[in-house]
């Protein structure tokens, strides 16, 4: 699928662990669509869960996990998918965040989830402020591209 | 949507003290809960020696992997261990960027992972 008109595909799920599987189906969907291969698909799906975990883990711990709503947005590019994942949770600090990581040995979850979409996705922006809620936007460019 | 028929979860007593956890399908937030009570299950049932078999696991996030560390942490306060067995590729991949290669002893097999236990200080003390 190479149209010169990028599409959009949103999804809103409700900020709970078991919608998580929806949204990595539908960012598999959405790739299979463009023509990602099969490791590349995984790697978006991966990615996808670890953002939505991370998102709903932040609402858990505000206590507002059940009334919330975690929006992904998937930008067709012509050559790369980019899903951003936004959320009205507490936020945090990327940087602080990363030399956290750098600094520790052994990786927490949160650690481990960031390490893994930043690992897996071809570019990563984090738009965060604490109290106003975090946007991941991962980029996954098609091979050869 | 209260199923949790993504991740399927069994396990086998091979002796006493060793145990197979066997993991199937995908394994997120959502099913985490059910893998740390099966863990838990385990060794407040006495096993300190659990193989976790990853043959049928297509997926694990970073809350699965929490679980598993948090596994091998109990068990080693206790003179046990976990090990991991048979990934898939993809899991490889994770356990490798997340540096849990460095952490978990990873064998080929379930039937490599239950030889040796005694040389490793598992030995059911």
């Amino acid at each position: 699928m190479t149209t010169a008109t990028a599409a959009r595909v949103e999804l809103k799920i409700p900020s709970r662990p078991e919608f998580i599987s929806v949204a990595r189906l539908a960012v598999a969907a959405v790739a299979n669509r463009m023509g990602f291969d099969f490791d590349d698909i995984e790697d978006l799906k991966v990615a996808t869960g670890e953002a939505l975990a991370n998102a709903i883990q932040h609402a858990q711990l505000s206590g507002r996990e059940s009334d919330e709503y975690i929006v992904v947005v998937c930008a067709l590019e012509a050559q790369a998918l980019v899903i951003e994942v936004r959320d009205s949770g507490a936020g945090f600090d990327p940087e602080r965040r990363r030399q956290e990581l750098e600094e520790k040995e052994e990786l927490g979850e949160g650690g481990m989830g960031l390490l893994l979409i930043e690992a897996l996705m071809d570019e990563v922006d984090f738009k965060t402020k604490p109290g106003k809620g975090t946007s991941v936007r991962m980029t996954k460019r098609l091979s050869g591209s | 949507m209260d199923k949790r028929a993504d991740a399927e979860m069994s396990s086998r007593q091979v002796d006493e003290r060793t145990a197979v956890l066997h993991i199937g399908g995908e394994v997120d937030l959502y099913n985490t809960p059910q893998l740390k009570e099966e863990i838990v299950n385990l060794i407040d049932g006495g096993v300190r020696r659990l193989v976790v078999d990853l043959s049928d696991a297509r997926y694990l996030d970073s809350t699965a992997l929490g679980v598993l560390i948090g596994g091998l942490k109990r068990l080693r306060e206790r003179n046990g261990e976990l090990r991991l067995a048979s990934p898939q590729p993809r899991i490889l991949k994770v356990l490798e960027i997340t540096r849990l290669l460095k952490v978990f002893e990873v064998c080929d097999s379930v039937q490599q992972a239950l030889v040796g236990w005694d040389a490793q200080g598992a030995s059911g003390r």
